[in-house]
């Protein structure tokens, strides 16, 4: 079980570029936005978070209701598909996050990159 | 006051995040993380795999956002040998505490976000927690508060390498 399952590294959707670190396949990701669109045949979620937009990949997910508007946290894998080079994260787990403060979330979420790269030496913590 | 200079955190639950707990260095009867010897951790986030034998015992990791810490409840109270004398001395303890593994056990599912406790110990040489107590956190912002007290408790306590008490 140890092994098997990664951890899904803290990003916030605007540094999700073509040219960050972590947009690559297979990539293991934690995501968080407001849910703009859904689609119950497809099971595709878009979310957002300010000007920055992902597409949600949510097949797996059985128990998870979607309401517009509503904000999600998502983590899971993400897949990048060619020639569009676009990127769906294929969710393992998704949760409603609705009350969450999104800038203490986001500015907490800075300070442990952070500490995490300082302790880890990893510059794609940061 | 003199101050006594202690180097040892092992009678209380410290928070540490994912990452850093996993890096807990063994010692033969504890843990150590920066000279500072350790047994017991406090770990919150949310649940990315679960295997149960009822039982036996629950399996499940912990997603914090910078690492999964793998945690074991035991529920094996009634059939395990490590549990005999405790069921010769405290039967109706034993059954209580039997009890609420199992309903915790049942709180324990994907994409929960659950609040830790236990002791540090390791299983194949990797370090997990052996869970004393799990509760399921409803509040949205439990994890941002948790990484911020793991934040202040690692720089401003546990970086020391012995701690002050008055």
């Amino acid at each position: 079980m140890e092994s098997a399952v990664k951890s899904g590294a803290l990003l916030s959707l605007e540094d999700l570029h073509p040219s960050s670190p972590f947009f690559a396949d297979g990539s293991s990701l934690r995501v968080i936005g407001k849910l703009q669109e859904y689609s119950s045949e497809t099971a595709l979620a878009i979310i957002v978070d300010g000007s920055a937009k992902l597409k949600v990949n949510t097949n797996h997910l059985r128990d998870l209701s979607f309401r517009a508007g509503s904000i999600y946290q998502f983590i899971g894998e993400l897949h990048i598909h060619q020639p569009e080079n676009e990127a769906i994260l294929q969710a393992r787990v998704g949760r409603n996050v609705d009350g969450i403060d999104l800038n203490l979330y986001h500015q907490s979420l800075q300070l442990v990159r952070q500490f995490q790269a300082e302790r880890t030496g990893n510059r794609m913590a940061q | 006051m003199e101050k006594e200079r202690l180097k040892s955190l092992t009678a209380v639950h410290v928070k540490l995040l994912a990452f850093d707990l996993l890096a807990l260095t063994r010692t033969p009867h504890t843990f150590s993380r920066r000279g500072l010897f350790l047994s017991r951790a406090e770990t919150l986030g949310t649940v990315t795999s679960r295997d149960h034998k009822p039982g036996r015992f629950l399996k499940f990791a912990v997603d914090d956002g910078t690492g999964c810490v793998p945690c074991i409840l035991w529920l094996n109270h009634l059939t395990s040998p490590h549990f005999a004398p405790r069921r010769a001395a405290d039967q109706d303890g034993l059954l209580m505490a039997a009890g609420v593994a199992a309903s915790q056990s049942s709180e324990v599912r994907i994409g929960a976000v659950v609040r830790v406790r236990g002791r540090i110990t390791s299983y194949r040489g990797s370090v997990q927690i052996t869970v004393a107590n799990v509760v399921v956190e409803r509040d949205p912002n439990a994890e941002i508060l948790h990484w911020l007290d793991c934040l202040r408790l690692a720089r401003k306590v546990y970086d020391r390498r012995s701690i002050s008490c008055p």
